[in-house]
């Protein structure tokens, strides 16, 4: 019989994962909630388990995801991104359940989630950060201590959830008023995320550039870097597209950032895969930002520039073998651009369009193009997940053919029934500044007129739109 | 002889007509759509019949104008310059022509100056043959009109409408000629338009012959309509009385009171010494046959009467308006009293209101005044703003005799001379800030428009705009066949509709099954070019049934949270209610916060004042436009 692994998520990351898993020849295991029933995950697994009703919180059922990996034998689980990912008591419930967990130990886990003990480390090991504090205090005490390193830095300030990642528990304060008012709404958020109230401060680097390094590590301390990505176009905080490598033309500096990223998983005893994100200020000055101890959403573009396929070392690597290639064997070559396509409006400031059916999906297709997702024709997107349909990856060898190829793939795109991001996109792809390549993480609030595209149906969407009305009716209203 | 192509000079145009050793035909279509077929007549048919009725050899194809602009925009969904753009390309050699209600330009009421001459410079880029006409023969109406014609280079044909009656003299006629030659100059055609097809061959041929013995160089082209059954009559008198060129359509759209068939008319004239000039008889035929089929779909705008109505010559309504004076009868539910309107009280008041010309916009003024007499009882009794405006002289002086005082007195009232005297007399319209309607126009549709949006604008304002939203939303649609576009009755399940679009591309559709949920909401599914779509519809109000909720828009939230009214603005659930009932708020205050796909987003409140009403508490479910929170000001 063959081995089986757990795929402990949902959407288009449960099937990226199971896809390196059958190439392995394993047999996947999936685990679904009741609004995720007709998730295209459950249907490419060899087997799936109902966890329960949820909505998000059976997916972060540390005891239920266990009991299903028992039931169904797998000896491995690969926690994805977002959910249990980064929860250091999941990966040690694994450890003590004799399950390997796909990516770092617990131990791990649990010291770089924690920003704080994160930033002892690095400091101990010279990694250049950003001032920040330790975690506040409960109550009052706590808005006293932000006030007060406000007072000393200034604003803005970035207000953190300690248990946060991928964007989610941050926020901008720029003014005493609203610490007040953000920090209880934080604890409350990072609450329900992430069963953990606890935030702190970051002094604010202003529109600095988003650069982090792909690293990957065995357990036998060999440690090497897959390149850089650029995640400075974001939207609240969320990245919106990811390039591979990133633009700073001083390939020195990629370098040096690249070998203190290699640094900074070393000192804390890193295995297998992860993701070391620095700031970049306008003078190149690089800070540390944290250390995601998971595979990223973005990781495709890596995969693209190197040939090396992230999921696959990971795995691998959990089942105990070495690397199985040396950092000389790393070159990157050409660029890979990736977008998220979302079910959201971005001219409603990207409004979830949860509760809407797909009523048509065509994808486009050709050369250096991937696409990550699990949508489907007659798909309704529940409402209580995150809105990514589908991620687009394209690569090509100059930097001008990527965006050109993006541009087609994107016109090639055909999804009815919600909105998406792809207008936008095709807006953002002819901003004389993103095909310079020039962008930091303030690109779409100085870039307003992204956000002024008309939606263009062809002539047959419009056409058939009155030909459905017309029969429906049974007369042409607009005619009589 | 040779057809004339279009492109020749208009002062050769003239002399070869003057030369002309024959006649030549102009296919009314336009009229023809317009009579019979309530301007429906879609561009898709036209398109269909371009090579053949080019081939045909008409002098012109009178194919915009009259009323048609209107229902091109507001009924046919097609834009009126792209109409003509697309059959010029199929038809190059063909001069167009038009129908121009002079000061009224193709609407129903005088428009400025600057409107007139920007319009008429616009439409003279497509448009070979002006026909202009005023529905009071007054010359100074159409002046404006005949400048910019001849400054475009384009061919002038002005009018003298014609009626019958005692004052309806040759002299008369012959007097008004004069006018408009004073005016325009002799290189010109004449048209004498019998919009109602009044008269006998004999009256016609005779006026056709006054005219000619004192203007014996002016090119006359006959226009009528065959009401009657005898506009071949009366268009034979005509030519073989010197009229170079006559109005007639293709035989397979011919209904009863627009243009006879063109066919027939070549018969009748050829056996009596007349050649057609320019014509192809096959290419005639040929039109016919290649359209012949598309009447079944257009049969819902047919009149409700069927026959011909010799009693045309007692009521005089021109033919462009019998269809829609028939069907408002028929609609009115008054199809019953249209004997005694047609041939009693529409005369009588024809006569009470000077005997002019029954003809846009002065015919619906006239059968308006007729229906209201009779159905409202006391006549004049409730008189319309459009008599009352013709009792003060706006849209012409009567040209043979004032109406008698007591009409005067019913319709302005016991001082109606005073009144007469300080506001009766055309008025002097004023011009209108051309590029200030431009902006409005422009922040009705969101995008800078083009002249020709602006010119449908400035004649229609809200069909123009309601046009340019219905195109953007459903595209070009006069790719439709009529089989589509006026469909009896829903189509076929599994039935294909294949059609062409604008930019060439060939799409299927085949008709799925429609779906109806609990909540009485269709879907329509629809095998687009082989991939399944789906098209929801909202349940149709039934009468005594309360309508479903309606779906608040993103703007319509806004403006009710400026007064208080606090909605959800998009789908989520109430995950924390931050304020109490009497609570005070002030601007930008959290009312409470929702959440929706993780993100939690505070509801805040656009005014200050007191929390009156909490319609929601924690963990509700809700949809855009669901009731929040009220927020009163303080008084």
């Amino acid at each position: 019989m063959k081995k089986k692994i757990l795929v402990a998520n949902r959407g288009e990351i449960a099937i990226r994962i199971m896809r390196a898993i059958q190439e392995l020849d394993y047999e996947a295991v999936a685990v679904y909630e009741t609004p995720d029933k007709d998730s295209r995950h459950i249907r490419l697994a060899s087997e799936a388990i109902l966890l329960g009703d949820g909505p998000r919180c059976d997916y972060l059922n540390i005891d239920k995801i266990i009991k299903a990996a028992k039931h169904t034998g797998a000896c491995a689980i690969h926690p994805g991104y977002g959910f249990l990912a980064e929860n250091p008591d999941f990966a040690k419930a694994c450890e003590d359940a004799g399950i390997i967990f796909i990516g770092p130990t617990s131990k791990v886990i649990s010291d770089l989630g924690n920003k704080v003990i994160a930033r002892k480390i690095m400091a101990d090991a010279g990694i250049p950060m950003v001032p920040g504090t330790p975690n506040l205090s409960a109550g009052d005490t706590g808005v006293q201590e932000a006030l007060s390193f406000a007072a000393q830095y200034g604003y803005p300030i970035m207000l953190k959830a300690t248990c946060g990642g991928g964007g989610r528990g941050i926020r901008l304060i720029e003014s005493d008023e609203q610490m007040h008012k953000e920090i209880p709404v934080a604890r409350s958020e990072a609450k329900a995320a992430f069963n953990d109230d606890s935030v702190y401060l970051e002094k604010v680097v202003l529109n600095p550039k988003h650069v982090e390094v792909q690293i990957i590590a065995d357990k036998e301390g060999t440690t090497l870097h897959l390149g850089t990505r650029d995640c400075s176009i974001q939207r609240r905080n969320q990245k919106l597209i990811e390039i591979a490598p990133s633009m700073i033309e001083n390939k020195e500096l990629l370098d040096e950032i690249c070998q203190t990223a290699v640094k900074a998983a070393k000192a804390s005893n890193y295995t297998n895969a992860g993701t070391v994100e620095f700031l970049i200020d306008k003078d190149f000055n690089y800070y540390f930002m944290e250390i995601n101890t998971r595979v990223q959403v973005e990781h495709t573009v890596t995969e693209m520039i190197t040939g090396i396929d992230i999921v696959r070392t990971q795995i691998k690597l959990a089942l105990g073998k070495k690397l199985s290639f040396s950092q000389e064997d790393v070159q990157l070559r050409g660029h890979a651009i990736e977008l998220r396509i979302n079910a959201e409006d971005p001219q409603a400031d990207f409004m979830p369009e949860g509760g809407k059916t797909v009523s048509l999906y065509r994808s486009p297709g050709g050369f250096g193009v991937r696409l990550d997702g699990f949508a489907y024709q007659g798909y309704t997107i529940p409402q209580v997940y995150d809105s990514l349909l589908v991620k687009l990856t394209v690569y090509g060898f100059s930097w001008h053919e990527t965006v050109s190829r993006v541009r087609r793939c994107l016109q090639n795109f055909d999804i009815a029934g919600p909105k998406t991001t792809i207008p936008f996109y095709l807006n953002l792809l002819q901003d004389p500044d993103f095909i310079k390549g020039d962008f930091n993480t303030s690109f779409l609030e100085t870039h307003p007129q992204l956000f002024e595209y008309k939606e263009t149906p062809n002539e047959a969407e419009k056409l058939s739109k009155l030909i459905a009305e017309i029969h429906h009716r049974g007369k042409n209203i607009y005619a009589f | 002889m040779e057809r004339i192509i279009q492109g020749t000079a208009p002062s050769e145009v003239v002399a070869r007509l003057r030369n002309a050793d024959g006649y030549f035909i102009t296919n009314t279509a336009r009229d023809l759509s317009q009579s019979d077929f309530k301007n429906r007549i879609l561009l898709h048919t036209d398109l269909l019949a371009a090579p053949s009725r080019e081939k045909a050899g008409y002098f012109s194809l009178e194919i915009t104008g009259g009323a048609s602009i209107h229902v091109d925009i507001l009924r046919k969904q097609v834009d009126p310059f792209l109409k003509l753009e697309l059959l010029r390309e199929k038809m190059p050699k063909t001069m167009f022509q038009t129908l121009c209600r002079g000061i009224n330009l193709f609407g129903y009421r005088p428009y400025p100056q600057n409107v007139i001459r920007f319009t008429v410079r616009e439409f003279a880029k497509y448009v070979d043959v002006w026909r202009t006409f005023d529905c009071m023969n007054h010359v100074p109406n159409m002046q404006a009109v005949f400048e910019e014609v001849a400054k475009a280079g384009k061919i002038n044909e002005p009018c003298i409408c014609f009626s019958t009656g005692p004052e309806h003299t040759d002299e008369f006629y012959v007097k008004k000629v004069g006018a408009i030659v004073d005016v325009t100059g002799r290189e010109i055609i004449l048209c004498i338009k019998n919009h109602g097809g009044l008269g006998s061959p004999q009256r016609i041929g005779q006026l056709v012959n006054a005219i000619k013995q004192s203007y014996p160089d002016l090119p006359i082209h006959y226009h009528g309509h065959n009401t009657d059954g005898n506009d071949i009559g009366r268009i034979a008198a005509a030519v073989m009385n010197g009229a170079t060129i006559i109005d007639a359509s293709d035989s397979s759209m011919t209904g009863f009171y627009g243009p006879p068939p063109s066919l027939t008319v070549i018969q009748t004239l050829k056996e009596l010494g007349y050649t057609a000039l320019g014509i192809d008889e096959n290419a005639v035929i040929e039109t016919s046959e290649i359209i012949s089929d598309q009447r079944q779909y257009y049969a819902a705008f047919e009149s409700q009467i069927k026959g011909f109505q010799p009693t045309v010559q007692i009521h005089k309504l021109p033919g462009g308006a019998m269809g829609s004076s028939l069907e408002q009868a028929s609609k009115g539910g008054f199809l019953d009293k249209m004997p005694d309107i047609l041939h009693k009280e529409l005369p009588r008041v024809h006569k009470e209101l000077g005997n002019y010309w029954s003809v846009t916009p002065g015919s619906q003024i006239l059968w308006t005044t007729a229906v209201a007499n009779v159905q409202g009882g006391e006549r004049y009794g409730n008189p319309s703003g459009d008599l009352r405006n013709l009792l003060l002289g706006k849209y012409g002086p009567f040209p043979f005799y004032q109406p008698e005082d007591w009409i005067y007195e019913k319709v302005l009232g016991p001082d109606w001379k005073k009144v007469l005297e300080e506001e009766g007399g055309m008025d002097e319209i004023e011009d209108i800030d051309l590029e200030q309607e431009r902006s409005s126009l422009e922040e009705k549709i969101g995008y800078p428009p083009t002249d020709q949006q602006l010119i449908l604008y400035l004649q229609h304002p809200n069909d123009a705009v309601n046009f340019f939203k219905f195109e953007e939303k459903f595209g070009k649609v006069y790719v439709l066949p009529p089989s589509i576009f006026f469909p009896q009755g829903q189509f076929a399940e599994g039935s294909t509709l294949s059609f062409t679009d604008h930019l060439g591309k060939e799409h299927v559709i085949e008709i799925g099954p429609t779906m109806v949920n609990d909540n009485g909401e269709s879907s329509v599914y629809l095998n687009v070019d082989h991939h399944q779509r789906i098209y929801s519809f909202a349940p149709e109000a039934k009468p005594g049934v309360a309508a479903a909720a309606i779906v608040l828009s993103k703007e319509e939230i806004q403006t009710l949270a400026k007064n208080g009214d606090i909605r959800a603005p998009f789908a989520g659930n109430i995950c924390e209610i931050s304020v109490k009932e009497g609570q005070e708020v002030a601007v930008g205050d959290q009312i409470a916060m929702m959440e929706a796909m993780k993100m939690q987003t505070p509801v805040v409140t656009a005014i200050a004042g007191i929390v009156t009403t909490l319609s929601v508490k924690v963990g509700d479910a809700l949809k855009p436009g669901a009731k929040i929170a009220q927020v009163d000001i303080d008084e």
